[in-house]
C-alpha cells in the first residue's frame, strides 16, 4: 500500500513523540511518509518529504492553508492527493487540518460539509460515533442527515456495526424536543431510508451501548466531547488521589487491576484519532497532546480505513442517498 | 479583449452553487457570503482556490491577494475583482 503521511510538526509535543509514533508504526510492518522540514532530526530511515513552513495551533485555519502552502499540514494532503500517500495523519491544528484536507483532496460529490466523527469509549461495549465535534459551528438539518449516512458508514467499517443505530442529539428524548434545527432534523432523519434512526438522545446516553452513532451540530459536538473529557479526568484523577492515601492502599491493590483496562478506554491516545468524514481521501484528526502511542494509533486507524475502502463506501452511500 | 461580466458572474454563481450544495439560481449578485449563502470561512477560501484554478486559464497567474480577501462580501464583489484583473 502507498505510505500513510505522517505531519512531523503538528502537536503539542512534536517532533519528537510524532517520530516516535511513526517509527514504531513502521516498525510493526505499515508504511509511513514524514512531512516536515529538510535535516529534521529523528526521522530514522523514514522518508522524508520536506515542507519549510508549519501552521502553528493558533492559527486561523482557512488562512494558514493558503498563506503556508509550504506547511507540513498542507503538504500531507498534497500528497494523498497526488497520489504518493494513502492517507494523511495529524495532531496539529484540527481547522487547518480539515481546510487543508478539503482544498488539497477536494469533497467526496454530493457531500455539503465534512464532519470530524470522533468515536466516544463506551465500557464494555462498541465506541459510540459521534459527529460533528467541531468541523461546523452552524449546520442545516439536511447536513446533519448526511452526518447521519456518512457516520453509519464508519460505524460498520470501523466497527463492523450492522444497521447502526443513529441518535439525534437534543435535550430530550420525545419527538418535539429540542430546537427548531434539531426539530427539522428529526422530521428529515426519520424520513430518510438511508440511516436507522431511533430518535433523539440525550448527552447521558454516549458512553452507553445504546447507540451506535450521535449527531449534532459541531459547536455541540464539541463541548459535549470536551465535557465528557474534563469528567473523565476530574473523576479519575480523584480516584487515583483516594488511592494514594495510606488509608486506602490496600484496597488500591486489589481494585487498580480491574480498574486500568478502563482506564485504558478512557484515554485519548487509546483510541486513534477522529476521522474527517466527507473529504476525498483518509485525513486522521490526532488530538493536540497526542504521545507517540496516540500516533501509532491513530496510523494504525489509518491503514484500517485505507484497506476498508472508507472514501469508496461512503462515496457510494451518498450517492445512493441523493434524489436521482 | 474586455472581459464579459455576465460569463464571469455565471462562472462564480456555479463555483458557489457547487461548493454550497446550492441552486444556481438561488444565487444574486447582491447576495452577501456570510449572511445571505451561509459561507463560512473555510467555504470562502474553497471558493476562492476554485476560482483562482478555473480563471488562471485565462489571466495568467491569477491570485486573489490575501490582504484583498476581507473586502469581498459579495457575489458582486467577487465578480468586479475578477473583472479588473482581466483588465
Amino acid at each position: 500500500m502507498l505510505p500513510i503521511a505522517v505531519d512531523a510538526m503538528g502537536g503539542d509535543r512534536a517532533p519528537s513523540e510524532i517520530l516516535a509514533g511513526a517509527l514504531e508504526a513502521a516498525a510493526l510492518g505499515i508504511p509511513v511518509l514524514l512531512v516536515g522540514p529538510e535535516g529534521l532530526e529523528g526521522t530514522g530511515d523514514l522518508p522524508l518529504m520536506h515542507a519549510s513552513e508549519v501552521i502553528e495551533m493558533d492559527d486561523d485555519p482557512a488562512q494558514s492553508v493558503r498563506k503556508k502552502r509550504d506547511s507540513t499540514l498542507v503538504r500531507a494532503a498534497e500528497a494523498v492527493r497526488d497520489g504518493k500517500a494513502s492517507a494523511m495523519i495529524s495532531a496539529g491544528n484540527t481547522g487547518a487540518t480539515m481546510a487543508s484536507a478539503l482544498l488539497r483532496m477536494g469533497r467526496i460529490s454530493g457531500v455539503a460539509r465534512p464532519a470530524i466523527a470522533t468515536p466516544v469509549p463506551v465500557p464494555g461495549g462498541t465506541p459510540t460515533v459521534l459527529l460533528d465535534a467541531g468541523a461546523n459551528a452552524d449546520v442545516q438539518a439536511d447536513w446533519l442527515v448526511q452526518f447521519a449516512i456518512m457516520g453509519s458508514v464508519y460505524s460498520t467499517k470501523r466497527y463492523g456495526v450492522d444497521n447502526p443505530r443513529v441518535g439525534l442529539l437534543s435535550i430530550g428524548e420525545e419527538p418535539g424536543k429540542g430546537d427548531a434545527l434539531r426539530k427539522e432534523t428529526y422530521d428529515l432523519l426519520k424520513a430518510c431510508p438511508h440511516v436507522n434512526f431511533i430518535g433523539n438522545v440525550e448527552g447521558r446516553d454516549l458512553m452507553t451501548k445504546d447507540v451506535d452513532v450521535v449527531v449534532t451540530d459541531g459547536f455541540t459536538g464539541n463541548v459535549a466531547l470536551k465535557t465528557l473529557e474534563g469528567a473523565l479526568k476530574t473523576v479519575i484523577g480523584e480516584l487515583f488521589t483516594a488511592f494514594a492515601q495510606p488509608e486506602y492502599k490496600d484496597a488500591a491493590k486489589e481494585l487498580l487491576p480491574a480498574l486500568m483496562p478502563l482506564y485504558d478506554t478512557f484515554d485519548p491516545d487509546s483510541v486513534g484519532g477522529a476521522i474527517l468524514l466527507g473529504v476525498d481521501g483518509v485525513c486522521i484528526i490526532s488530538h493536540g497532546s497526542s504521545s507517540a502511542r496516540a500516533m501509532v494509533n491513530g496510523i494504525k486507524v489509518a491503514k484500517e480505513m485505507v484497506d476498508a475502502d472508507m472514501v469508496g463506501a461512503i462515496r457510494a452511500a451518498i450517492a445512493t442517498s441523493l434524489p436521482s | 479583449m474586455a472581459a464579459d461580466r455576465n460569463a464571469i458572474l455565471n462562472t462564480v454563481r456555479t463555483h458557489l452553487a457547487e461548493i454550497l450544495e446550492m441552486e444556481v439560481a438561488s444565487i444574486d449578485e447582491g447576495n452577501t457570503f456570510a449572511d445571505d449563502l451561509g459561507a463560512d470561512s473555510i467555504a470562502l477560501i474553497e471558493l476562492v482556490d476554485s476560482l483562482e484554478q478555473e480563471f488562471s486559464k485565462s489571466i495568467p497567474d491569477f491570485a486573489f491577494d490575501d490582504d484583498d480577501l476581507a473586502e469581498l462580501r459579495t457575489v458582486a464583489d467577487a465578480v468586479d475583482y475578477i473583472v479588473r484583473a482581466h483588465g
